[in-house]
């Protein structure tokens, strides 16, 4: 683990060198939380297709999709085995209620 | 920079795809030293992306894998990735190659790869590797199998919140971390930079890359993959399962329109090859191919196009005119017959994949050692009849695409030409 002081040192250096972070770049990770949140408390009611999260989360179906992708490969969300046009979705661990 | 990184060797092998690969074990087993250099994180070039390859269906990481495994421990092999050839410079009988190392950010000599930085990392990336239509984190490995397995970080995406310095076991998270510069000498250089596909904006008709589910066959091969980004074929635009899938033969390649008139020699057999795998992974899908002429020149290959027909693919001799979408981001593929009746028809497909041809991916002139390229930008061989790896720089060798299209089998096998031609050089030294 990285020593506390160290880290504070070289991430201050680091803005000194690269300049604070940039607004666009703070918004674009707060609308990736809120998108991944809504995600998740969609599926916290049960099973979703991407279609279906999309309407619960008001994403877009391809943004869905994506985060979607992003919290299985991340182990947050896992597929539901079955059939049909579009495959479900659910919390990993079987989390839903 | 007085303690800038020296390396010398027998041979520097520029690129790491299959043919960089087989060339660098070619001369190493022979008792040569060689350095490979590789811009991206990872070894393994286009081919470690592939789902299988034709006509065998062999998995192409379990053909790639084992090579990049070789590489990578070979006593004689130093492998650089992440790193840029600058400039390559002969002097005398040897060549002199500035190669820079860009920064991954983290200790190498430390990280235990164990994915930490990876999985506390807050912000998500599209991820290159899965054509975007997967996520990594501003800090990850760049994919399952990757050679070596040592995360990169991305700056511009950092918020620099730190998690990944707290998470890290080793202490290892190098913020400051900056380009570090090589020199490498060796006696003779094999070019193996590769290819690129058409650019999907390529061609306006075709809908510039813009249509959610018109993709490239990369992408295509992705889906097909295991460990894909869905872990099955589903649709970018709204995780469908595609019932009914099109590709679209020639969309780069054989066009004067797009500056690429030649032949890329592997569209038709990984377009079969995608259509039997999709077939075998959606048993009640439609899969049409609008094609010019299937050209299945290769050992097997005409076998493996009768065999797809046999399965239920639908070969359709037509040009397509213009690919768009309907409302639901179903692309309309807009057809001229070339058997049959030719009225134009419009056809509507869940997923269409332009099959894409092959351009350079580097230019082999830029070094200036000599080298020159053919009408299209590859370079071109000094003589093609004598030779299938020297070209007009001496001590300078060709090995796979970046002479020009070819597929794995002739990528591998004059990889092999390409060290023998290297050998047979330096003995000459």
């Amino acid at each position: 683990m990285a020593d506390a002081k160290k880290l504070a040192e070289q991430l201050k250096k680091l803005n000194e060198l690269r300049g604070p972070v940039t607004q666009a770049l703070r918004d674009r990770v707060a609308a990736q939380n809120k998108a991944q949140k809504a995600v998740l408390d969609a599926l916290g009611s049960g099973p979703k297709t991407v279609p279906e999260l999309a309407a619960a989360s008001g994403l877009s179906h391809d943004k869905a999709l994506w985060y979607v992708a992003a919290l299985r490969k991340y182990g947050k969300v896992e597929d539901v085995p079955g059939k049909g046009d579009y495959p479900k979705y659910t919390l990993k661990g079987g989390a839903a209620k | 920079m007085n303690d800038i990184e020296k390396i010398e060797v027998d041979a520097l092998v520029v690129g790491s795809g299959i043919a960089g690969l087989q060339s660098a074990l070619d001369l190493a087993d022979q008792g040569y030293s060689v350095a490979i250099v590789e811009k991206n994180p990872s070894i393994g070039g286009k081919m470690i992306s592939l789902s299988k390859v034709f006509p065998t269906l062999d998995c192409a990481s379990c053909i790639t894998t084992p090579r990049m495994a070789s590489v990578s421990h070979h006593p004689r092999i130093q492998t650089l990735t992440y790193s840029t050839v600058d400039a390559i410079k002969r002097e005398g009988k040897t060549f002199t190659a500035a190669v820079t190392r860009k920064p991954r950010y983290i200790g190498e000599k430390e990280c235990i790869s164990c994915k930490r930085c990876e999985e506390v990392c807050p912000v998500l990336l599209p991820d290159e590797y899965e054509q975007g239509m997967g996520a990594k984190k501003t800090i990850s490995i760049p994919f399952t199998n990757a050679i070596p397995q040592f995360p990169v970080m991305h700056p511009e995406h950092c918020i620099r919140c730190g998690a990944c310095a707290k998470a890290c076991p080793k202490d290892c998270i190098e913020f400051l971390q900056e380009p570090a510069p090589v020199e490498i000498k060796a006696k003779a250089v094999i070019l193996a930079t590769g290819y690129e596909t058409t650019p999907m904006t390529a061609k306006k008709q075709y809908g510039l890359g813009a249509l959610p589910n018109v993709l490239s066959p990369m992408a295509a091969e992705r889906l097909l993959a295991p460990h894909g980004p869905y872990g099955r074929v589903l649709r970018p635009s709204d995780g469908k399962v595609p019932g009914s899938i099109a590709y679209v033969q020639c969309a780069g390649s054989r066009d004067k329109s797009i500056g690429v008139p030649y032949c890329s020699r592997v569209c038709c057999m990984y377009a079969i090859k995608q259509a039997i795998l999709l077939s075998g992974s959606l048993p009640i899908a439609d899969i049409t191919i609008y094609y010019m002429d299937i050209r299945a020149f290769g050992k097997g290959y005409e076998q493996f196009y009768n065999n797809a027909r046999a399965m239920g693919i639908n070969f359709v001799k037509a040009k397509v005119a213009r690919v768009t979408e309907d409302a639901e981001h179903n692309p309309i593929v807009r057809i001229e017959r070339q058997e049959g009746t030719s009225a134009p028809e419009e056809v509507k497909h869940d997923l269409v994949v332009l099959s894409q041809g092959l351009v350079p991916g580097c230019d082999g002139t830029a070094f200036g050692l000599g080298v020159q390229n053919n009408d299209f930008g590859f370079v071109q061989l000094s003589d093609e009849m004598v030779s299938s790896a020297v070209t007009a720089g001496a001590g300078v060798f060709a090995a796979g695409t970046v002479k020009g299209p070819r597929d794995i089998p002739d990528s591998v096998v004059d990889a092999g030409a390409a060290a023998m031609e290297a050998v047979s050089y330096m003995r000459k030294l």
